[in-house]
C-alpha cells in the first residue's frame, strides 16, 4: 500500500541547523541541512512550497533575553508542528541546503532562534504547490509584504536560473523600515528603483521597496507602489505575470489590481494549519469554482499555498 | 522483537494484530498517509467522518493551539457519502487492516442513510457513531447528550448496519458519561469509543473575540488525557466490564506509555487522534513500545493488561 501510494518527493527527515542568523532585530534565517532521501527530496522543493517543523523539544532563549511584550507567548507551550517556506534551496555533494526567513514573534518562533549549528530539527516536506513557472512570460512581477519576501527571493533564484530571458523585478513593502526581513542596512536601499536589495539584486533582479510610514523607499502600500510603477510602464499584459506573498488584505488588493490590467498573477495564501498534509482540513480557503456561483473550500496546505488570485474569494 | 510478545486483541468479535487505531479526522480516508506511514501495520483504521451530503464545513480559523492541546472547529467537512463511494472506498479496499467508517449527520435519517449505503460493503468491518461532534448547528452532539436520543439513534443505526460492528463514539460533555453509555449499549451498540473533544473557546485579546469563526471548538491533545483516562475507567466498571463490550479509548495519546495507561483503565484498543498531526507515523512507534513494554513487563499477552487497574 505504501509503496503503491508513495511519492518519494516528501516525508519525515531530520535537518541538521548549519546556520541561525539574526538578521535584524526580530529577523533570523535558519539554514537546515539535510542529507540522503530528505536531500533528494528537498532537491526538488520549488519556491512557494513548504515544510513543517516541530520546534516543541527546542529551548526558548533566556527570559531576560526576550521582549517584554513577547514574554507571554514564550510560555505558552507548543503541540503543533509550524509551516514555513524557503528563501532558499541548493543542493551539493548529496546535500541539499534549505534556508527559511523568520519573524520571532510567538512561542515556536522564538524557541527558533536558540537553534545552533548541529543541531537537529525534525521536519516533514516539502509540502503543497510552489508557484507556476512563467512559461511564455517574458515579465515576472514579485510583490511582498512583510515576511512575505521569503519565498519570493527563493523564486528570484529559480527565475533566474531557469528562466534567464524572463525580466524579473521585485518590489518589497512592510510597514516601517524596521519591518523590512532583509539583511543589509537600510540605509543603503536607494529611495529610486534599482539593485536596492541585495537579497533580489544577486540574482539579477531589480528591486523596489515601499513602507507605510515612508521611513524608507515609497511612503504607503507597495500595492499603491505597484500600480504606480505599472501605470507609468506599457506592459503587454500577456507576457507579464505577478508573484505576491504577503498579508491577505494586500494579496486582495494585488488581485483587484492583475484583474483591472488582466495580467495573470498567483498568489501564496497562509492559513492556521496543524498537519501541513492534507488530513486536518484546517486551512481552508474558499476558492471560486470556475463558471458557477458557488464557491468551495479548498487547502492551503495541499491545493496551495499558491493560488491563481482570480479563485480566491478574500477573506477582509 | 520476539514471537512471545501477543499483542493482539479482540475487539467486538474482530482479531486486531494489535491495539492501535487512527482516531477519526485525523488521518483523512487512508491516502493522506500513505507517505508517511504504513496503515496496514496498524490494528484498525477509522475514517473521516461522512455524511450523506458533502459538507463544505465552517469558516477559517478552524483550528487554534492550546497549551498541551489544541481546539478544531473543522465542522465535518467532507466529500459525502456518493463521493466517499466511488473515490475512497477503492483506496480503503486495499487496506489489510479492519476500517471502520466515522458516520455523521443531522438527523436519524442521514446517518441510517450513509450506514445502509455502506452496511454490504466488504471493505468496510464497522461503523464509528459520531453523536459527539461539538462543532456543529445540528446533529453531532445533540443526539450523543440525552439518553433517550442516544438509545433511538443507536437502535435505528443499528438495524441499518447488517452484519458490521456498531461503535458508539461518546462525548465527555455530559453530566454522566456512563448514563449515556449504558443507553447506547443497551440500544445495540457493539462498541464504545470514548472520548471525543471538550467543547472550548480561545479569546483573542486584542480583537476581544474567539480566535475560531466557530467560536468555540473541541479540545484534544495531551491536555484532555487524564480526564479520557478517568472516563474510560468510569465506563469499564460501570457499564462495558459486565456486559462485555470492548472500549477504544482515545485523547491526547501520543505514545505507548499513554496508550498503556489507556489499557490498564479498560480500553481494549485505543486511538491516535492528535498526535498524527505533528508526527504521522506515531501510531507504529506506539506498537512498537506496546511490545517492549509487555517483554519488560512479562506480559504475555497484553490482553492482561485490559481493565486490570489495582
Amino acid at each position: 500500500m505504501t509503496n503503491e501510494l508513495s511519492k518519494p518527493n516528501k516525508g519525515v527527515f531530520d535537518a541538521v541547523v548549519f546556520a541561525n542568523k539574526q538578521i535584524r532585530q526580530r529577523f533570523y534565517r535558519v539554514g537546515l541541512e539535510f542529507s540522503g532521501d530528505g536531500a533528494a527530496a528537498f532537491a526538488k522543493a520549488k519556491a512557494g512550497q513548504f515544510a513543517e517543523l516541530d520546534l516543541s523539544c527546542i529551548a526558548l532563549p533566556p527570559i531576560e533575553g526576550i521582549a517584554e511584550d513577547l514574554r507571554d507567548a514564550a510560555e505558552r507551550k507548543i503541540l503543533l508542528r509550524r509551516p514555513f517556506s524557503f528563501c532558499d534551496v541548493s543542493s551539493r555533494r548529496e546535500k541539499t541546503r534549505v534556508d527559511i526567513l523568520y519573524c520571532a514573534v510567538g512561542p515556536a518562533t522564538l524557541r527558533m532562534t536558540t537553534l545552533s549549528a548541529g543541531n537537529s530539527v525534525n521536519v516533514i516536506g516539502p509540502l503543497g504547490n510552489g508557484f507556476q513557472m512563467p512559461a511564455g512570460k517574458k515579465m515576472a512581477l514579485l510583490v511582498s509584504g512583510g515576511m512575505g519576501a521569503g519565498p519570493l527571493i527563493h523564486l528570484a533564484k529559480t527565475l533566474a536560473t531557469d528562466y534567464p530571458d524572463v525580466e524579473v523585478i521585485a518590489f518589497a513593502g512592510a510597514k516601517a523600515k524596521t519591518e523590512l526581513p532583509f539583511e543589509k542596512p537600510l540605509d543603503e536601499i536607494s529611495q529610486q528603483l534599482g539593485f536596492s536589495l541585495h537579497e533580489f539584486a544577486r540574482y539579477g533582479v531589480e528591486s523596489e521597496v515601499a513602507t507605510d510610514d515612508g521611513s524608507v523607499g515609497y511612503e504607503g502600500l507597495i500595492t499603491d507602489c505597484f500600480s504606480k510603477w505599472l501605470g507609468q510602464r506599457s506592459l503587454s499584459a500577456k507576457d507579464t505575470i505577478i508573484y505576491s506573498c504577503g498579508p491577505e488584505e494586500m494579496l486582495a488588493r494585488m488581485a483587484k489590481i492583475a484583474e483591472d490590467k488582466r495580467i495573470d498573477c498567483q498568489v501564496s495564501m497562509e492559513r492556521r494549519m496543524a498537519c501541513g498534509i492534507g488530513v486536518c482540513q484546517s486551512c481552508a480557503v474558499e476558492c471560486r469554482v470556475e463558471g458557477s456561483s458557488e464557491t468551495i473550500y479548498k487547502l492551503c496546505c495541499e491545493d496551495g499555498p499558491v493560488f491563481d488570485s482570480r479563485e480566491i474569494v478574500f477573506k477582509l | 522483537m520476539t514471537e512471545t510478545v501477543d499483542i493482539s486483541v479482540d475487539f467486538a468479535g474482530v482479531r486486531l494484530a494489535n491495539p492501535v487505531f487512527t482516531a477519526s479526522g485525523t488521518c483523512g480516508y487512508a491516502d493522506e498517509l500513505a507517505d508517511f506511514t504504513n496503515l496496514n501495520q496498524l490494528g484498525g483504521f477509522i475514517t473521516k467522518s461522512i455524511t450523506a451530503k458533502p459538507r463544505m464545513g465552517n469558516d477559517t480559523p478552524r483550528v487554534v493551539e492550546t497549551d498541551s492541546g489544541m481546539l478544531n472547529a473543522i465542522g465535518l467537512a467532507n466529500i459525502g457519502l456518493d463521493a466517499f463511494i466511488q473515490e475512497k472506498l477503492p483506496i480503503i479496499a486495499k487496506l489489510t487492516v479492519p476500517v471502520f467508517v466515522n458516520v455523521a449527520g443531522e438527523t436519524i435519517d442521514d446517518y441510517v442513510a450513509v450506514v445502509q449505503r455502506l452496511a454490504t460493503e466488504r471493505a468496510i468491518a464497522g461503523f464509528e457513531l459520531n453523536i459527539s461532534c461539538p462543532n456543529v448547528a445540528k446533529g453531532g452532539i445533540s443526539f450523543g447528550t440525552e439518553p433517550t436520543q442516544v438509545s433511538e439513534i443507536t437502535s435505528a443505526v443499528k438495524k441499518a448496519a447488517g452484519e458490521k460492528i456498531l461503535m458508539v463514539k461518546l462525548s465527555p460533555c455530559v453530566t454522566d458519561i456512563s448514563v449515556i453509555a449504558r443507553a447506547a449499549v443497551e440500544a445495540g451498540a457493539d462498541a464504545l469509543s470514548l472520548i471525543n473533544t471538550f467543547t472550548a473557546m480561545v479569546i483573542d485579546i486584542e480583537t476581544r473575540k474567539p480566535v475560531l469563526a466557530n467560536r468555540t471548538g473541541g479540545l484534544s491533545g495531551p491536555a484532555i488525557k487524564p480526564i479520557a483516562v478517568y472516563l474510560v475507567n468510569k465506563v469499564y466498571n460501570e457499564v462495558a466490564k459486565e456486559r462485555g463490550i470492548p472500549i477504544l479509548g482515545l485523547g491526547g495519546i501520543r505514545t505507548a506509555s499513554d496508550a498503556i495507561e489507556f489499557i490498564i483503565a479498560g480500553a481494549s484498543a485505543v486511538a491516535v487522534g492528535t498526535a498524527n498531526f505533528v508526527e504521522p507515523n506515531c501510531t507504529i512507534k506506539i506498537v512498537d513500545g506496546l511490545k517492549r513494554y509487555c517483554l519488560s513487563h512479562n506480559v504475555t499477552s497484553i490482553k492482561e493488561l485490559i481493565g486490570c487497574l489495582g
